[in-house]
């Protein structure tokens, strides 16, 4: 224990960067991710089929994959066109791309089930679409996925792990560099463990406070 | 009779089919200024069709719908072709009508005041101060002024009905159209609905109505139309549409809702 608590102390730095950087490179993924995701829910929903095409290829084919091969291919594949990303980059791009094609699905599936009963009320009183969109139909629909976008964001930052593969130094690898000096197997992993458990209670604690609030309304 | 103001709205030979299914078959229509025009009919006679063909809310292939003069929901061209207005125009032309629906279609995550707003602030453009006087004002005069900060789930369905009438009404509409808004409603919940549209008729507020309420069709309506098989069948001031049915068909109507 004594020897834990050294070599934790030498080592907290790194590990706070680890940590930091997981929740970083989790956070901007969950927020760009989001935003192109409430793209492909609207047009997915109201694209009409020719448009919509394409986002349901998107959608299918990431949701068909496994977020390891997406990390990859975000990596490896950008070098055939030329570009070369950093780790980093590619990781944000491919957990981007996750979240999107997630939250576009769910976010489809709450503005379908919105009554159309709300779409005649909202033109009745002479809406444009793009104004029943903001007032009325999306604001719904977020009520409607917030528990689900709590899942996603959990999952997120879970799959941002796998970003070691691509040597990002988040707090995996950091956690395994640590190892890898001091072989103290079960101490580190018990505590990297205990940091995501952390991060994802956090977010679970803040998505059930704004569903509590939703659900005051 | 209804000679007794301008005329709001002009419907002449409207037509309209959903896919092979006709479901009105050339309406012809005025309604005058102060007019409170009821509407009643079988299920299925396009009652409900053409109050939504009115407000916008449905295509309709033949005929057309004035609204003080202007044609509603299309252009024709010199020749002939109708073009169905851009969305801009359709949504300008809608807030000048209001509806009001059997399933009160409130904004379930907006307040009652934040319901009847929307369309001031974000259709005719009014500062939220001013928006909010005009709500105030009419959700006190439905009687559910101190529930304003309540959202429609903590409202009874009567309540929540009023408060649709009120946003409708907010907006200062030509027309007034209401679609079976009690239907959906418990019984003890009728009264304080009809109450409300009663109180409208007398101060003068311009609707169509469509009900299966008899007796409330009777006594609120200054005319009386009998709507079956997708055109008007008989229509006159309401004493003479139910006291003196001139066709067999509405004959048989009144026999079968009366009971």
């Amino acid at each position: 224990m004594e020897r834990f608590l050294e070599v934790l102390d030498s080592a907290s730095g790194p590990l706070w960067h680890g940590f930091l950087l997981t929740v970083g490179i989790s956070g901007a993924a969950v927020v760009l991710g989001t935003i192109l995701g409430l793209v492909i829910g609207l047009m997915l929903t109201y694209g009409g089929r020719i448009a919509a095409l394409p986002f349901r290829g998107f959608v299918d084919i990431v949701r068909g994959t496994p977020v390891l091969v997406l990390i990859l291919a975000s990596y490896y594949m950008p070098a055939g066109l030329g570009i070369s990303p950093g780790p980093i980059e590619a990781g944000v791009l491919a957990l981007t791309i996750f979240c999107a094609s997630h939250i576009g699905e769910t976010l489809r599936g709450a503005l379908n089930a919105i009554p159309a009963g709300q779409t005649d009320a909202a033109r009745a009183i002479g809406l444009t679409f793009p104004q029943m969109l903001a007032y009325v139909l999306v604001p719904q629909a977020l009520r409607q996925i917030a528990p689900n976008f709590v899942n996603t964001a959990v999952e997120i930052v879970k799959a941002s792990s796998l970003l070691s593969a691509i040597g990002v130094g988040e707090l995996l690898l950091t956690t395994q560099e640590v190892i890898g000096r001091t072989f103290m197997t079960m101490e580190f992993y018990a505590l990297v463990g205990a940091l995501y458990l952390v991060i994802n209670l956090t977010i679970s604690a803040g998505g059930g406070w704004v569903e509590r609030r939703f659900q005051n309304q | 009779m209804s000679d007794r103001g301008e005329a709001v709205l002009n419907i002449a030979g409207l037509e309209k089919s959903f896919g092979a299914n006709p479901i009105l078959r050339g309406v012809d229509l005025d309604v005058y200024s102060g007019d409170v025009v009821s509407i009643i009919g079988a299920s299925g006679s396009g009652k409900t069709t053409l109050l939504r063909c009115v407000d916008l809310l449905e295509e309709f292939e033949g005929g057309e719908i004035r609204l003080d003069g202007d044609p509603l929901g299309y252009r024709v061209s010199p020749d002939g072709r109708r073009t169905r207005l851009s969305g801009r125009q359709l949504a300008r032309q809608r807030s000048r009508i209001g509806m009001v629906f059997q399933s009160y279609n409130l904004f379930p995550h907006l307040t009652a005041l934040s319901n009847v707003m929307l369309g001031l602030t974000k259709v005719q453009g009014k500062p939220a101060s001013e928006a909010r006087t005009i709500a105030e004002h009419w959700l006190d005069r439905i009687g559910l002024a101190e529930r304003r900060d309540h959202h429609p789930s903590a409202l009874s369905g009567g309540q929540q009905q009023r408060v649709a009438i009120a946003r409708a009404l907010a907006m200062d509409p030509r027309l007034l159209l209401l679609d079976e808004v009690t239907s959906a409603l418990d019984p003890e919940l009728v009264q304080e609905v009809l109450v409300t549209i009663r109180g409208l008729a007398e101060a003068g507020t311009t609707m169509m109505i469509v009900t299966h309420e008899m007796r409330f069709a009777r006594q609120v309506s200054t005319r009386t139309v009998f709507m079956d098989q997708g055109v008007v069948v008989a229509e006159g001031p309401p004493e003479e549409v139910f006291g003196n049915p001139a066709t067999e068909r509405l004959k048989t109507f009144l026999a079968n809702v009366s009971h």
